[in-house]
C-alpha cells in the first residue's frame, strides 16, 4: 500500500523546506503584528484614520508577505497532517482539491481588502 | 506489514517530544481556523465607516479580548515551539530538544502573562 505514495518522499522536502522559511517570516511578523495592533493599539479608532494608514504601499507589501506566508503554512500544516493520516489516493485528491480551493478563496479575499482600501479616497 | 497510524499512539505519551508534536498540530489546526476568520472579519474594512465601527465594537468586547488573550497564549505555544523544531532540523538541537522546550515554553509563558496583562486592562467594562 506504501508503494503508491513513494513520490512523495521527493516532493515532500520542497514543501518542508518552505514550511520552515515561512515559519521564520511569520514568527518575525506575528510579533510585530501582536505588539503594535493589539498590545500597542486600543479602544476604538477612526475609520478614515486606519484606511490612511493602510494605503502606503510598504504596509500593503507587508501586508501581502504576510498573507501568502501565513496561507502557505496553515494551509501545508493541514496537508502534512493529512498525509499522517489519510491514505486513501481518492480522499488525498478530494482533500487537496479542497486546500487549494480554499487557499485561493482566501488569497482572493485578502488580496481583494488590500486593493480595494489602496483605491478608497478618503 | 504496514499499519495504520493513530492519531497519537500511547506507546509515546511518555516522551516530551511527542507532546510538543501533537500540541504544535492541534494549535496549528486552530491558528490556520483563525486565520480564514480573521482574513475575512478584517474584508469589513471594505464596506465603509459603519460596519468597521460595528466590528470594532465587538473586537473591543470583554469577550473577544478574553478570547484574544487564549489566542496569544496559542500563538507563542506554536511560535516557540516551532523554534525548536527550526532549530532540531537546521542547527542539531535534537542533542538538547527537551532542555529547549523547557526554556523556550517558559520564556512564551511569561510572554503570555506579560501579553495577557495588556489585553485585559484595555478592556473598557
Amino acid at each position: 500500500m506504501m508503494k503508491n505514495f513513494k513520490e512523495s518522499s521527493k516532493t515532500g522536502a520542497v514543501l518542508w523546506l518552505f514550511q520552515r522559511i515561512t515559519a521564520v517570516i511569520l514568527f518575525v511578523m506575528l510579533v510585530y503584528h501582536f505588539v503594535f495592533y493589539h498590545f500597542v493599539s486600543k479602544g476604538i479608532y477612526p475609520w478614515k484614520e486606519v484606511v490612511a494608514k493602510m494605503q502606503s504601499p510598504w504596509f500593503n507589501l507587508l501586508q501581502f508577505t504576510f498573507l501568502i506566508s501565513a496561507l502557505y503554512h496553515g494551509l501545508n500544516g493541514i496537508w502534512m497532517v493529512v498525509e499522517d493520516y489519510i491514505h486513501c489516493k481518492i480522499w488525498r485528491m478530494i482533500i487537496f482539491s479542497a486546500i487549494i480551493i480554499v487557499g485561493f478563496a482566501l488569497l482572493f479575499v485578502g488580496t481583494l481588502t488590500i486593493i480595494k482600501i489602496s483605491s478608497l479616497n478618503v | 506489514m504496514y499499519k495504520r497510524t493513530t492519531f497519537f499512539d500511547p506507546n509515546y505519551y511518555k516522551f516530551v517530544g511527542s507532546w510538543a508534536w501533537i500540541l504544535h498540530r492541534l494549535s496549528g489546526l486552530g491558528l490556520i481556523f483563525y486565520l480564514s476568520l480573521h482574513i475575512w472579519v478584517i474584508n469589513s474594512l471594505t464596506y465603509g465607516d459603519e460596519t468597521f465601527t460595528k466590528v470594532t465594537v465587538f473586537l473591543n468586547s470583554p469577550l473577544f479580548k478574553l478570547l484574544e488573550v487564549g489566542l496569544w497564549g496559542i500563538i507563542l505555544f506554536h511560535a516557540f515551539n516551532g523554534i525548536r523544531v527550526v532549530i532540531v532540523d537546521f542547527f542539531k538541537g535534537s542533542l538538547i530538544h527537551k532542555k529547549l522546550f523547557f526554556v523556550l515554553i517558559f520564556i512564551a509563558f511569561v510572554l503570555w502573562i506579560a501579553g495577557s496583562y495588556m489585553l485585559i486592562a484595555h478592556i473598557q467594562w
